[in-house]
């Protein structure tokens, strides 16, 4: 199955390789002269897009490896323990405060309220890396990332004066259960 | 008489859109897999349908392509004897397809490449060969199966939106293959390189690999182990 890629895909690597540029590995491909040439005035006409097996899309030959990004433990492992552990924490710590009173304890309601404010956080943070990575969406990736980071200082400004200043988290849930 | 409907693209005529081209074959006379109906329909009705497919015994990994909705090797699944259903065959999703078929696998197999899929070892014992364990050996069955069809890859929405950055099922799973081989050094090393959002972490445990493989295998599990073993670094 390596032999329908290998041979065009390595032609056009080569042309990558000698012209380091997208445009001119484009323009320079002796890949298939007969497929080029056949479809060239075809796509000209229709305006379509033509896809080439090792052309300006997915570079290089079967062998060159993807690189790696940068390594950074705070991005990779620790960003995935804090996150599993603010997770399961999350579960003793709603049923605490749902056993004790939050007015009673009001730095258990705090943290109940700063752990869900940061779990949702970690949460939206995690969709936008999936669905609107800064690598594809230039403008609206990070927009999007300010956004999350606005709403959540809001949150958290916002749930610390109800927290102080009114009956809290706990109560409010209660209440709203009981209304 | 059964009916089956094909993707069919062809480079040649880029502007044309994929369609479903429908053939109805009798399968009385074909043989029980869905590539002997691929194949009886090249050699007796179109010569032109184009498909990868080399051992017919699910040991390649070539004839991978998405058969009802699921992906699997067309020689490992049987043709679906209700004949009032239409069998509908697609190339693996959300890769470019070079004709009908046939997808191109150049990214997956460049992120097998940066696996680094070999025996790294600085110190090998003087004069004979690697020695290992009865029970060091046992890590390995499930992982080193894989035959790299590219199912799993395939199968998986994280894959389809990030495949550029995010590894995928298989080539994790060749990823553990080798950070659990006793055998293997460079273990801190390949640990390392997975160290950032992208190749490892845009997995969110779907298990749509586990559940595709065609070969049984879990590469969700491999996954999940892997990044037991870098929260414990």
């Amino acid at each position: 199955m390596q032999a329908l890629i290998t041979p065009r895909a390595a032609a056009a690597a080569r042309n990558v390789r000698a012209a380091r540029s997208i445009v001119l590995a484009a323009r320079f491909n002796t890949a298939r002269p007969s497929y080029t040439q056949s479809t060239q005035p075809k796509q000209a006409e229709a305006g379509a897009f033509t896809y080439k097996p090792g052309g300006p899309i997915i570079r290089g030959t079967v062998n060159d490896a993807v690189p790696y990004p940068h390594p950074s433990r705070s991005h990779g492992s620790y960003h995935w323990s804090f996150e599993r552990l603010l997770c399961a924490a999350l579960i003793p710590l709603t049923g605490a405060t749902f056993v004790v009173s939050g007015t009673a304890h009001p730095i258990l309601d705090g943290l109940l309220a700063v752990s869900i404010i940061v779990h949702s956080h970690i949460g939206f943070d995690a969709s936008l890396t999936d669905y609107l990575h800064p690598r594809k969406f230039p403008l609206i990736g990070p927009l999007m990332k300010w956004l999350v980071r606005g709403m959540t200082a809001g949150a958290l400004v916002g749930l610390y004066q109800f927290n102080t200043n009114d009956i809290g988290l706990t109560e409010f849930i209660k209440r709203l259960w009981h209304a | 008489m059964k009916e089956f409907k094909i993707y069919r693209w062809d480079p040649d005529t880029p502007a044309q859109k994929p369609t479903l081209q429908s053939y109805t074959i009798d399968l009385s006379q074909s043989g029980p897999m869905i590539l002997d109906a691929l194949i009886k329909i090249k050699n007796e009705m179109d010569p032109t349908l184009t498909f990868r497919r080399s051992c017919r015994e699910g040991i390649c990994g070539s004839c991978a392509m998405n058969i009802d909705g699921v992906n699997t090797l067309a020689c490992l699944c049987r043709i679906d004897r209700d004949q009032s259903k239409t069998t509908k065959i697609y190339p693996l999703p959300h890769l470019y397809i070079v004709k009908d078929l046939v997808p191109d696998l150049t990214q997956f197999y460049q992120q097998y490449k940066s696996v680094e899929p070999w025996l790294k070892n600085d110190n090998p014992p003087d004069g004979t060969e690697h020695l290992q364990s009865i029970e060091d050996r046992r890590k390995l069955d499930g992982l080193y199966e894989c035959i790299l069809c590219a199912c799993c890859s395939t199968s998986c929405p994280s894959y389809w939106w990030n495949q550029d950055e995010y590894l995928g099922p298989a080539a994790l799973l060749a990823t553990y293959r080798w950070l659990v081989d006793s055998r293997d050094t460079a273990k801190a090393e390949r640990k390392e390189k997975l160290q950032n959002e992208m190749s490892l972490y845009r997995c969110h445990t779907i298990f749509n690999c586990s559940r595709t493989c065609p070969k049984g295998l879990n590469p969700a599990d491999a996954i999940a182990r892997i990044k037991l073993q870098l929260a414990a670094d």
